[in-house]
């Protein structure tokens, strides 16, 4: 019984097929990295381990159940999102999108409690950012956003995270920083499914990494296994070498750099 | 905390201009004097004014019904204007966004033409603001399956509210323009000259309950604001929030034409002023437009009625205020309309 699967997972828009029998699986407390070239349904295939979108045939199973037979609720208990990107058209204070987390647990009249403020203000903590709390949302800075919207998930109380290109629009400090947190909330215990446009990225998360392209999965594995020289041309129809560095670190050095040195 | 200063001071706002309102009119009537009879009335502490017949004939048959009707259509502009702004996450949206104030208008303009009674002309105008919001609901159904919902509801509403306006513009061709067309017109401009006390009692459950539904609403309109798949996510039924919100609003907006007529901008720059005392949090947001409106629309409709020999209608009234009101709060919209 997996954990979080999907299972040969069929979906098109406006009958233009996107995902054409995709199956993944994700172990608990692990990093899945998802590959793959723009338009090849990574962001498809994530909203449909949120729920999100519903699948033309196959299945998403969250812990031995159908994803469908859990009410929205329920899922929001247990899967998280942080999106790309959230427009945030009113001046929210930061402190008021995290305890947005916390709304699966309100009700029409029960407010949201000082116990969930606490962990909305401890989840903003552990990320150090709770110095942000009383800032408008629109005023913070692209790693900052992010930065709330994890800690977000968090007060949510969800233990799976779907991440849709997490560091996109970061500079590179925010980057690594970003990569950093995901790395010690897994070692908590946490699951992440995210997607990336840096192998490089998913090489130093190291976990499971599925290679999308066309609508199938082209590679599954290990990611220090799964992502190749070979892969990474195919895929993204470029030209580059991985090699290790001297301690054994895999990098990408792309062909056109030779040619002008 | 500020808030509740800012709340405890509009209520006290409230309560003056209801009071003052109470008292001004082609029969003025000094606060001494109100007083002693409101308290005679409704604590029955201290004596009867004199002439408390003529008084009580003013103030409670005549002026107390229209005001009753002022606070409760301002309450619901106001209100229903902030819950839509946050439902299409944009401030410059207006209750009739979908459609409803274009439908209710034709409905009471048809109503006027062809029926020789108030309560048919109602009946029309309550009817065909809901024809308006289904129409525009109905247009972004067929293309519902892909794209954004928000957009194709405006686009519906455009459409649905250009429909009607253009029935309306038939009507009144075709309206006799001796007897029908004035009426049709005057109406359009909006009035709460024909308030009585009993459409008030057929209107005030409806009004006050879906205010307060919508105030309720708030923190799941909040998280709407975010869009759609971060609200999904988050656990929150989207559609049904959606279409609870536009029910109410849609409830709201058709019955203060059922009241009143035509009555712009209030929907429009109230929640730009109580987002800009209160914030966007639309927990606090919506009671404050709720306050606010009544207030506004309050002291509006007395100097309506007492600026002149003649009525002002009070949507001419709330656009000429209103729109250098606008242009003021714009200056907060490159601060995210904080």
């Amino acid at each position: 019984m997996s954990f979080y699967q999907a299972k040969n997972l069929f979906f098109s828009y406006n009958n233009k097929p996107v995902l054409q029998g995709v199956n993944l699986a994700i172990e608990k407390g692990s990093i899945v990295s998802l590959l793959g070239p723009n338009g090849t349904g990574k962001s498809t295939l994530m909203k449909l381990f949120l729920g999100l979108l519903t699948p033309k045939s196959g299945e998403v199973i969250l812990k031995g159940k159908a994803l469908q037979s859990y009410s929205i609720k329920e899922r929001a208990y247990h899967v998280s999102y942080v999106p790309q990107s959230t427009q945030v058209a009113f001046a929210f204070f930061a402190l008021d999108i995290v305890l947005m987390g916390r709304i699966a647990f309100e009700t029409w009249f029960k407010k949201p409690s000082q116990a969930d403020i606490q962990l909305a203000r401890e989840a903003m903590d552990r990320l150090g950012i709770l110095h942000l709390e009383k800032r408008t949302f629109q005023t913070l800075s692209g790693g900052e956003k992010q930065l709330v919207l994890i800690a977000r998930s968090l007060a949510q109380g969800a233990k799976i995270l779907v991440m849709d290109e997490p560091v996109s629009g970061l500079d590179y400090g925010n980057q690594l920083r970003l990569l950093e947190t995901i790395m010690n909330l897994s070692q908590e215990g946490y699951t992440f499914l995210k997607s990336t446009h840096f192998p490089e990225h998913a090489l130093m998360l190291g976990g499971y990494t599925y290679a999308l392209k066309d609508g199938h999965i082209l590679a599954h594995g290990l990611t220090c296994k799964t992502i190749t020289q070979e892969l990474i041309n195919e895929l993204y129809h470029t030209n580059i070498e991985l090699k290790q560095t001297a301690c054994g670190y895999p990098v990408c050095i792309p062909s056109f750099i030779h040619t002008k040195h | 905390m500020k808030n509740s200063l800012l709340f405890s001071m509009i209520i006290v706002a409230l309560g003056a201009s209801l009071l003052i309102s109470l008292a001004l009119g082609r029969y003025e009537i000094d606060l001494r004097t109100l007083g002693q009879l409101l308290l005679w009335k409704f604590f029955t502490i201290g004596s009867a004014p004199n002439e408390v017949a003529l008084l009580s004939n003013i103030v409670f048959d005549i002026r107390l019904p229209r005001i009753l009707a002022v606070v409760l259509v301002g309450a619901a502009l106001s209100v229903s204007g902030g819950a839509f702004q946050a439902m299409f996450v944009n401030p410059l949206v207006s209750p009739g966004i979908l459609g409803v104030l274009a439908g209710a208008s034709f409905g009471a303009a048809l109503g006027i033409m062809i029926s020789d009674s108030w309560f048919g002309v109602q009946l029309f105008s309550f009817v065909f603001g809901f024809v308006a919001v289904l129409v525009a609901l109905g247009v972004a159904k067929i293309y519902g399956r892909s794209g954004s919902q928000t957009i194709l509801l405006v686009l519906g509403g455009v459409i649905s509210s250009s429909l009607f306006s253009a029935l309306l513009s038939t009507v009144k061709y075709v309206a006799d323009p001796y007897n029908k067309l004035p009426t049709i017109v005057y109406w359009l401009m909006g009035s709460f000259s024909a308030v009585d006390m009993k459409m008030v009692a057929n209107v005030a459950f409806p009004l006050l309950i879906s205010t307060i539904m919508l105030c309720l609403m708030g923190k799941y309109l909040n998280v709407l604001s975010l869009g759609d798949d971060d609200a999904k996510a988050l656990g929150v039924r989207v559609t049904w929030v959606r279409n609870g919100a536009i029910l109410l609003a849609t409830l709201l907006s058709t019955l203060t034409v059922v009241v009143a007529g035509m009555i712009g901008w209030v929907g429009l720059i109230i929640p730009h002023i109580a987002r800009f005392l209160v914030g966007a949090d639309n927990r606090i947001l919506l009671p404050m437009c709720a306050l606010l409106g009544a207030t506004f629309l309050v002291i509006v409709d007395t100097l309506c009625r007492t600026s002149m020999s003649v009525e002002i209608p009070i949507g001419i009234a709330t656009s000429l205020i209103g729109i250098p009101i606008f242009v003021l709060a714009l200056r907060n919209a490159k601060k995210g309309f904080a």
